[in-house]
């Protein structure tokens, strides 16, 4: 094979497998943008930039985190700067007393009721949830959870040391469940189903529900 | 009352549920949580969360994104 045929293959290649993650690239950028027209842009920006860089792509590594670095760039270089919804919080101005105490066990009783109201939760009410975090957050815990990218690649996705990384994480997720519970508090799902009836129902004994 | 092996566990909660503990620490935690009914459903409700939050990529491309983003591949490829 010739130098030309063999760049040719390897373009197609690229091309191929780069297009294989245009769903995921646009359900991510959904949740970074917050909106259908913004999430188009940016999928679209994301894929001209890739195609334009694609020589300083190394062939056999990781392609997905690759391109998730460059919309998760272009997201915070242009689209979080002209955002169409109002500017909501920063990270950085989330103090920490706003954030329930580390290291606590929650009451018996109140965690079970907490984890019988997330089992009511639909999907919209996660993405709402998801939505109301701060960027920087709202990004590490979906690059961890829905992608399922270790530490280390969200490092280099986001460009900040792993620290901060574990930091957006665990602030990040606190907050969602902050989010959630308030949620599951209006949405009537704390009252539902009473927690001391549960163990009841659970195991059967519950003749009159 | 919580102790040290509480604290622990829940301070690591999310690296445990991540998978980004070395194994002796994994084992640690998962053993305490075994025998700690409390934390284990501080993991039990964030392992949860974690995995409602999993289902949140579910969006496919619109047609015409993809037609967009096909459009713009062959104009660059036609300039180079």
């Amino acid at each position: 094979m010739n130098d030309t045929a063999m760049n040719d293959t390897q373009e197609m290649t690229f091309e191929v497998e780069a297009l294989s993650y245009m769903d995921q690239l646009y359900a991510a950028a959904l949740r970074m943008t917050r909106n259908g027209a913004d999430a188009e842009d940016l999928v679209q920006e994301t894929f001209a930039k890739a195609f334009a860089a694609q020589d300083k792509f190394t062939m056999g590594t990781n392609l997905k985190a690759w391109l998730y670095r460059i919309q998760t760039n272009a997201f915070i270089n242009t689209y979080r700067k002209k955002q169409r919804q109002p500017k909501r919080s920063d990270a950085d101005t989330i103090e920490d007393w706003q954030l329930s105490a580390a290291a606590e066990h929650t009451s018996t009783g109140l965690a079970s009721a907490e984890d019988n109201a997330l089992d009511q939760m639909g999907d919209g009410d996660i993405k709402q949830a998801l939505a109301d975090l701060p960027d920087d957050f709202r990004m590490a815990v979906y690059l961890s959870d829905v992608e399922g990218f270790a530490y280390k690649e969200i490092a280099e996705i986001m460009d900040t040391p792993v620290g901060t990384v574990m930091s957006r994480l665990h602030r990040g997720r606190k907050l969602l469940r902050e989010n959630l519970r308030e949620y599951g508090a209006e949405r009537g799902f704390y009252d539902k189903r009473p927690v001391a009836n549960k163990a009841n129902t659970d195991s059967g004994e519950a003749s009159d529900a | 009352m919580p102790n040290n092996d509480c604290e622990q566990a829940l301070d690591q909660i999310f690296e445990y549920i991540d998978h980004e503990l070395p194994d002796d620490e994994l084992r640690h935690i998962g053993d305490h949580l075994k025998e700690c009914p409390p934390c284990e459903a501080e993991h039990r409700i964030n392992e949860k969360i974690k995995n409602l939050v999993g289902n949140c990529g579910d969006e496919v491309a619109p047609d015409e994104l993809r037609s967009r983003v096909l459009a713009t591949i062959k104009s660059a490829r036609s300039e180079s």
